[in-house]
């Protein structure tokens, strides 16, 4: 899941401020919490209450999409709605606003997150945690399903560095050592000559910025 | 549109696939099918007015006593239910048994002009023996219209209650309760009738008009000591008595006060008569040693049957238990009795877990006493069903034991101890089972129909932390040896505490307190709208109940079982697909403009938990307040809050139960979190202040009152948005 907060609505009101009739697009997609059609009019309802108080009247329309980094799904929803909106408000991810920017290249289309990461949710703490780094070299098969690039402060991929101190990082002691996870996950299964094998270093090249289906 | 009355009718909630009825354990465990779950909600929401409490508690007691017209009497003896109770292995059952003391001690006063029940009809019943298994077949038929007389051979009603010590359940508690279901239930009583045994024959019965007859004469016969399946020998020594008439003397008020004073009294047994036999024998002065086969940890197979609190009420009463001894042989001089042998039991029951004791005869104490008072067990006086020709051909009494209608003898049923020995509320049902039985036998329908249903038990709901059973105090033992009862009753207060410790964990529709106390119109289905879904799985994550559920396809499905609508899911769905069956979003919605228009700046709405602010405060309302009440916090939808908002409401207030005392378990602290989520939005656009949370105890309305005050003082000072 793509891991995103909501900005404050302060910053959300500067964007729309020029404007009146403004779009607020959901994505029911991967952003995580769900940025659906509740937070649409949520934010919608927000708003409009911050608005008052700054003598400004928006009109929101609310809706949601599937998938807005899907351009022709985005599309499909989206543009039957448009006629009259001045601006566009999306609750998706980085991903999200970028395509609908492409699809309404007239329009102003705003960022209501900021985005995080590729994380999952720790849903009893209310906890969200980076998972991957998109790094185009998966290592997961041998390291026991945790990932180190992503999940260890400084990326190694060979072992913990000197500062793995009682299973946390030294750089922040809230964080769990991801090569301490590594290390207890391949006892458990039995692997842990696994961690014998040295890894070159990382080719960044692998993560590339553009692949073929 | 079905009357409020029926609505509130509870329903029975049957698993589609397997067909299983879910229902909450302790529910399943009463024999009398009392709807348990109802009665402690009504009773968590008694209302704070005394006059209003009293007739509310009359209303509870009303429906128990449909069901269950001897739950004065359960009141004190039975506590099946607890013993299944899910909060049993956590901190300690729900007691139950006190929460009913407190209704009895309400309604035994108002029994006695409790109007009778319609004058019956139907066909004429005999019911041959007056306990509990013939009353209850008596009243559940006199209900159905017919004319029932009750035979019973002795000169009171009452059967096996009658043994029940003073101490435990008194005599004005069973008299007021047989004698007023006699006469509610308009059913002839005929004491003293001679039935076999030279008296008069089933068939003497039947050519008075009676076409059917229940026999529950329940077990008169107590079971005489044997060893290795031979009698031991007691060559009628006095001294040598059993336990169960000892009882019987002492209720019937023909013994001496003191009249073990100065002697020693051995009991033998492990059983809960046994010891209602030892502190009988304890209180009449004797100095008591009970014997047992079994061993003193009731968790072993061989374990001491008796409840742990008639073990500690004894040990604390000075009775010595000896433990794991049997007796071989019964020793007398002059006549009298002396003491007994008794060789050590290494084995109570065998692997088949029949019963079957071993002893190690090399291993043998003897006790000496003046009395030994035998309490093993009882049996039922076959002869009589000898006479008839209703046993079979290995003695026993041959009856279906789905209907209890003998195999023998048509027209004829069989129930109670006399059937299987068990307790009071046991024999009870087996009165019901016949009456509806023959109920369909004389109108030719088919008996065994739907009769048999399989249950399946409510889980307990997960909890943060479970609440401490309340103990129950006894008076000091120098004060209670005496025949009244020792336990001192739970307060109004402790009463509402106790029952609002329920977790209620049967399913909404089978309960349904809330409809009935009319807060909520009906129980809500969760309405799910598969087109607005997006798989989230929030409400799978929310629900407290393990209702909502995510199949591989993605789409939810609620297990109306185990659903009690609470409406957590329905606040936290982010793609808005659920919601509340009876149109609850679309009601809020629309009140929102209405009230908003009525009231006066500065506008406080108060959405406030009918379980936390219960009963809410009279009063006059404020012209700038108005209340919205929900069956539970976990309702109020962020939507509707920022909408109160939008129509120009200036503060909006939610009042809630206590975390930890939450009815819906995760309610309270599931909205806490999402309103402070949204507080802190509010914060960003010059809201802040404006939303609050608040939990107030339940039962103190001038909690909410000061909130509200404090809440009021806050949003005039920072002023009407309107102004």
């Amino acid at each position: 899941m793509i891991v995103t907060t909501q900005k404050p609505l302060d910053e959300v009101l500067d964007f729309i401020s020029p404007y009146t009739n403004i779009l607020i697009a959901g994505c029911d997609g991967c952003t995580q919490p769900p940025r659906g059609l509740r937070e649409a009019k949520t934010l919608s309802q927000l708003l409009e209450l911050g608005g008052k108080l700054r003598n400004k009247t928006f009109v929101f329309k609310t809706t949601t999409v599937a998938k807005q980094c899907d351009n022709c799904l985005a599309a499909s929803i989206l543009k039957p709605q448009i006629d009259g909106v001045e601006a566009v408000l999306s609750l998706a991810c980085g991903i999200g606003v970028q395509t609908l920017a492409e699809i309404f290249p007239e329009l102003p289309v705003f960022p209501t997150q900021n985005t995080h990461f590729m994380g999952a949710e720790e849903r009893e703490a209310a906890i969200l945690e980076v998972r991957c780094d998109g790094c185009g070299d998966c290592l997961l098969a041998v390291t026991g399903g945790i990932c180190p690039v992503a999940r260890c402060s400084k990326g190694l991929l060979n072992g913990a560095c000197g500062g793995s101190k009682e299973g946390k990082c030294e750089l922040d002691p809230e964080r769990d050592c991801a090569w301490n996870l590594i290390y207890e996950r391949l006892k458990k299964v039995g692997k842990l000559e696994l961690l014998k094998e040295f890894r070159p270093p990382r080719d960044y090249q692998l993560s590339g910025w553009r692949v073929t289906t | 549109m079905a009357s409020q009355k029926d609505r509130a009718q509870v329903e029975e909630v049957t698993d589609e696939v397997s067909g299983k009825v879910h229902l909450s354990p302790c529910q399943i465990a009463c024999p009398l099918g009392e709807d348990i779950q109802r009665s402690h909600a009504m009773i968590a929401l008694l209302p704070l007015d005394p006059k209003e409490t009293a007739s509310q508690i009359i209303k509870i007691g009303d429906e128990i006593y449909d069901k269950n017209p001897l739950f004065p009497i359960c009141s004190y003896i039975c506590g099946l239910c607890e013993k299944q109770c899910n909060y049993k292995d956590q901190t300690g059952a729900v007691r139950r048994k006190m929460l009913v003391r407190l209704i009895t001690k309400h309604y035994l006063p108002y029994l006695e002009a409790k109007p009778p029940l319609p004058s019956p009809t139907g066909e004429r019943v005999a019911v041959i023996g007056g306990g509990p298994g013939g009353l209850m077949c008596a009243y559940t038929l006199s209900k159905k219209g017919y004319r029932v007389a009750i035979l019973e051979r002795s000169q009171e009603l009452g059967g096996a209650l009658r043994y029940i010590p003073r101490y435990r359940l008194s005599k004005d508690i069973v008299d007021a309760t047989l004698n007023n279901l006699i006469r509610i239930a308009n059913i002839e009583v005929k004491l003293g009738a001679k039935i076999g045994d030279g008296g008069k024959t089933l068939d003497d019965l039947q050519h008075e008009g009676y076409r059917v007859i229940f026999i529950a004469t329940g077990t008169l016969s107590p079971r005489p000591l044997t060893i290795e399946g031979k009698l031991v020998k007691e060559a009628e020594l006095e001294g040598v008595i059993f336990g169960l008439n000892l009882l019987y003397e002492v209720n019937c008020g023909t013994v001496p006060l003191y009249l073990y004073k100065g002697k020693k009294v051995i009991v033998v047994g492990g059983g809960n008569v046994a010891f209602d036999v030892a502190r009988t024998a304890r209180r009449l002065g004797g100095d008591v040693f009970l014997v047992c086969l079994e061993c003193e940890d009731k968790s072993s197979k061989d374990g001491i049957p008796a409840d742990i609190e008639e073990i500690e009420g004894a040990t604390e009463e000075g009775i010595r238990i000896i433990y794991s001894r049997g007796v071989e042989e019964i020793i007398g001089e002059d006549g009298k009795f002396k003491k007994i042998k008794c060789p050590r039991c290494t084995s109570v029951f065998d692997e088949d877990g029949r019963f079957n004791p071993k002893f190690n005869y090399g291993d043998v104490i003897y006790l000496e006493g003046n009395v030994l008072l035998v309490t093993i067990g009882q049996a039922p006086e076959l002869a009589f069903f000898r006479e008839e020709g209703l046993l079979n051909e290995r003695g026993r009494i041959d009856i279906d034991q789905l209907t209890l209608m003998s195999n023998r003898k048509g027209g004829v049923f069989i129930g109670g101890d006399v059937r299987r020995v068990g307790f009071a509320a046991e024999a009870m049902r087996d009165g019901v089972i016949a009456a509806e039985s023959i109920d369909c036998y004389l109108k030719g329908a088919d008996m065994k129909a739907e009769r048999e249903k399989e249950y399946e038990s409510a889980a307990i709901p997960k909890v943060t932390n479970y609440k401490p059973q309340p103990k129950i105090i006894w008076a000091p033992v120098e004060e209670r040896l005496n025949f009244e009862p020792f336990e001192e009753a739970f307060t109004l207060e402790e009463v509402i505490e106790e029952a609002r410790r329920c977790l209620y964990c049967g399913p909404c529709k089978s309960c349904k307190a809330c409809v009935a106390l009319e807060l909520q119109p009906e129980i809500p289905k969760i309405e799910f709208n598969k087109y607005l879904c997006i798989t989230c799985g929030n409400c799978v994550f929310y629900c407290p109940y393990s209702a909502a559920k995510l199949d591989s396809s993605g789409v939810v499905d609620f297990d109306l079982a185990s659903c009690k609508a609470c409406g957590l899911c329905v606040a936290m769905c982010p793609a808005m697909a659920l919601d509340l069956g009876n149109g609850e979003r679309e009601r809020i919605s629309t009140l929102l403009p209405k009230l908003s228009a009525e009231m006066e700046p500065p506008k406080i709405l108060v959405f406030r938990c009918q379980w936390a602010v219960f009963p809410p405060s009279g009063g006059e309302l404020l012209p700038n307040i108005r209340f919205i009440d929900v069956p539970c916090v976990a309702r109020v939808d962020n939507f509707h809050i920022l909408e109160a908002f939008r129509q120009g409401i200036d503060g909006v207030l939610i009042a809630a139960c206590p975390g930890e005392d939450c009815h819906w378990v995760r309610g309270s602290r599931g909205a806490q979190h999402s309103i402070a989520n949204l507080s802190k939005q509010l914060s960003q656009i010059g809201f802040q202040d404006r939303l609050y949370f608040c939990s107030v105890t339940p039962r103190h309305p001038e909690e909410l009152d000061r909130e509200l005050e404090q809440f009021g003082q806050k949003i005039n000072a920072i002023g009407s948005k309107e102004g």
